[in-house]
């Protein structure tokens, strides 16, 4: 059980997404690194989708109530138990009482979200299927909102005793992806590519991409080369799916993150292949980002190593969980 | 213009990366080729690499499961199943919204004016007078897309969508109209508001109206 | 000066009972190799060198002409880094003081960071591997001068 110290504006619990609703206008919510909130539940044991509390902004405090193994993955932020501080893509131990501090994103990282996972998974209820936080409409994580300072939250399975006090290479080091040392994502065209000029899709695949203050999880709204359709398109509503580069009237991109409406009626420019949403989801507001076009083929295969990193970590994790005292560190 | 095997209009389908595929209905947008596609996604609901079907404006999104083995046989499938579904006439509930036109609660109504050159009171009358088939449900939890608006009141989406409107808000967006169910942004023109309980999330199902519904906005009352 | 025999013996039969096939042991004016020769271990004149192997000690070895050493060593065949991949700043640098259980550095293996601990309270005598470098079980990876 832990107690919000924080008044954590943004911070909301999230699993893996509400799937399966679209069609009553339900989108899926979720965890903007997926992949993070997937590695901190299995070093704890957990199911890869057990529901995480995401923590975008700091400095962010939790109180544990009782002894509570825990894990924290994503940004490295400095995080401290009490004084002690902590190794990044961690598990840990605390004991009843400890406060645990969360600093701001340091190092050379590119990086700025936290995921706090805990045993069993934070305790919410299932709303159509999923522990996340539905913000329009306000239901699902935790009474359908943003955490609050007081808000108290329950583990699943609280008593766990599994081992802690290993970690994972982060994988923004074991699965780079940069282009000149700035964060690259990977897209597939949409079906208005080439309603765009060709100077604007070369622009975009060329050009360096600002993340603006105007971006949270609805949405990243970008700065740079303005893109020009070849004529004005109306589209009728449609569905979309997070990662999908609207272009509205303006030329400036947006692209639909987890919060976004299930559908829309801007051009598709392209979709940021779901392999690369985790990279997408810790990009920091005021970074810039690059682009790199690939096909069905290529995406599927960006999918595929992106799962196979999770399944060796679930294998030796789960050795290390059921190795013998004494014979692992 | 390609054409599909039958001679007419071939369906557009595109991929929204890897994780759902889009299929657009050619031709004139109509409650016809609508009720065609909630066939055709009452059909793929079915297909093992489909998790869900979600019926847009005469257009069809299809999430995966995972990204299909065979991409190109579902696409084909999908194009052949929309020749042969028999249209779904679905005889729903018809719902009555009483909406208060403009001031406060419309605020982009001048938008309109000065895009369609019509007057409030035209354009209250053209926005009140038909009945809407609920085509599809989207955008937000319990959001109606309606069909049946008169072209007369079309206006654009907006330059820059705004951060947050009401639930409750009534838009015109390009040739469409609208009930917003929550709070949140938008890029359409909001011209009136209404009272009204779209979703409840303990609910089977959660939303209270369904494509196959009609609504009917009633003239409450038209604010300066 | 060499080593006497009996402790030769006893390095040897160590050796033998593992999968190690060359153990060279440095020490100040002399160098002794150990090899195989079929199921035996027997020391050799001129056998293979590789300077940048790690040299396997066993546990608790004695530098008799300093202050007594204990040897961390691998837990496992991975990579011994001596900072977290997210850091700069390695965890330890020679003559630092580190409390019984202190992170000294990380044994990478695959996808895992293991940490590797002071088993207790001392000062850092040597670093014995570089960074990065692959180090099989029972490697010696950092020597501390016990308090």
């Amino acid at each position: 059980m832990i107690e919000i110290l924080s008044n954590a504006a943004l911070a909301t619990v999230q699993d893996l997404g509400r799937l399966g609703s679209l069609r009553f206008g339900v989108g899926t919510a979720g965890a903007m690194d997926d992949l993070a909130l997937a590695a901190g539940n299995l070093l704890l044991g957990n199911e890869a989708g057990a529901a995480g509390i995401e923590i975008p902004v700091f400095p962010f405090k939790v109180r544990f109530a009782e002894d509570c193994v825990f894990a924290l993955t994503g940004a490295d932020c400095g995080a401290r138990l009490d004084m002690a501080p902590l190794l990044p893509w961690w598990s840990h131990r605390a004991r009843a009482g400890q406060v645990l501090t969360l600093g701001l994103p340091q190092g050379a990282q590119r990086a700025s979200r936290a995921v706090l996972c805990l045993p069993g998974g934070v305790d919410v209820p299932q709303v159509l299927g999923s522990r996340s936080t539905q913000m329009r409409g306000a239901f699902g994580g935790h009474e359908g909102r943003a955490l609050r300072k007081g808000d108290v939250l329950r583990a699943a399975d609280p008593g766990r005793a599994c081992r802690t006090g290993f970690g994972l290479v982060p994988p923004a080091i074991a699965l780079p992806l940069d282009i000149d040392g700035l964060v690259a994502l990977r897209v597939l065209p949409g079906a208005e590519y080439l309603g765009f000029e060709t100077a604007s899709r070369a622009a975009f695949w060329d050009g360096e991409w600002r993340i603006t203050a105007q971006s949270d999880r609805y949405g990243y709204r970008l700065s740079g080369a303005a893109l020009r359709p070849v004529a004005a398109m109306e589209l009728r509503s449609h569905g979309i799916v997070p990662g999908v580069i609207q272009v509205p009237h303006s030329g400036q991109p947006i692209i639909q993150m987890r919060d976004a409406q299930p559908s829309g009626g801007y051009p598709k420019f392209g979709t940021v292949i779901e392999a690369d949403l985790w990279r997408l989801g810790q990009a920091p507001i005021g970074s810039r980002i690059r682009f790199i076009e690939v096909d069905w083929d290529q995406a599927v295969a960006a999918l595929e190593q992106k799962q196979a990193w999770l399944a060796k970590v679930a294998r030796m994790v789960a050795l290390q969980h059921s190795a013998p005292t004494g014979v692992s560190a | 213009m390609k054409l599909s095997t039958t001679g007419r209009a071939a369906p557009t389908l595109s991929l929204l990366g890897t994780t759902a595929l889009l299929f657009e209905a050619p031709g004139a947008m109509a409650l016809e080729s609508q009720q065609r596609i909630w066939a055709l996604a009452k059909e793929a609901t079915g297909w093992p690499e489909v998790r869900e079907a979600v019926p847009g404006m005469n257009n069809l999104m299809l999430t995966f499961v995972r990204p299909p083995r065979r991409l190109a046989e579902l696409k084909e499938r999908l194009a052949a199943a929309w020749e042969t579904v028999t249209p779904l006439a679905r005889e729903g509930r018809v719902v009555e919204l009483p909406v208060r036109y403009g001031g406060a609660g419309g605020p982009h109504m001048a938008d309109v004016v000065a895009h369609t050159g019509l007057s409030v009171e035209e354009i209250v009358e053209l926005h009140s007078a038909p009945l809407y088939p609920v085509y599809a449900l989207g955008s937000h939890p319990g959001y109606c897309y309606l069909g049946g608006m008169d072209p007369r009141i079309a206006t654009p989406r907006r330059q820059v969508p705004v951060l947050s409107i009401p639930g409750g808000a009534v838009s015109i967006g390009g040739a469409q109209t609208g009930v917003s169910a929550s709070a949140g942004p938008s890029g359409w023109n909001t011209i009136g508001s209404t009272t009204m309980r779209f979703f409840d999330p303990a609910r089977d199902p959660p939303a209270t109206l369904r494509p196959g519904d009609s609504i009917r906005f009633l003239v409450e009352g038209i604010e300066a | 000066m060499k080593k006497a025999p009996h402790e030769l013996r006893e390095i040897a039969g160590w050796m033998a009972a593992t999968g190690i096939g060359f153990l060279e042991l440095r020490m100040p004016g002399a160098t002794v190799r150990l090899g195989r020769r079929g199921d035996e271990v027997v020391t050799l004149d001129d056998g293979p060198r590789s300077d940048e192997a790690p040299v396997a000690h066993p546990p608790g070895a004695t530098n008799r002409f300093g202050p007594p050493v204990d040897t961390v060593s691998s837990a496992s065949l991975g990579e011994f880094l001596h900072a977290h991949p997210c850091a700069t700043a390695p965890f330890v640098r020679t003559g630092a003081r580190v409390q019984a259980g202190q992170m000294l550095g990380l044994l990478r293996i695959g996808v895992l960071l293991l940490p590797v601990t002071a088993s207790r309270a001392g000062t850092v005598a040597a670093v014995r591997v570089e960074d990065g470098a692959t180090v099989g079980y029972g490697a010696a990876l950092v020597d501390l001068h016990p308090l």
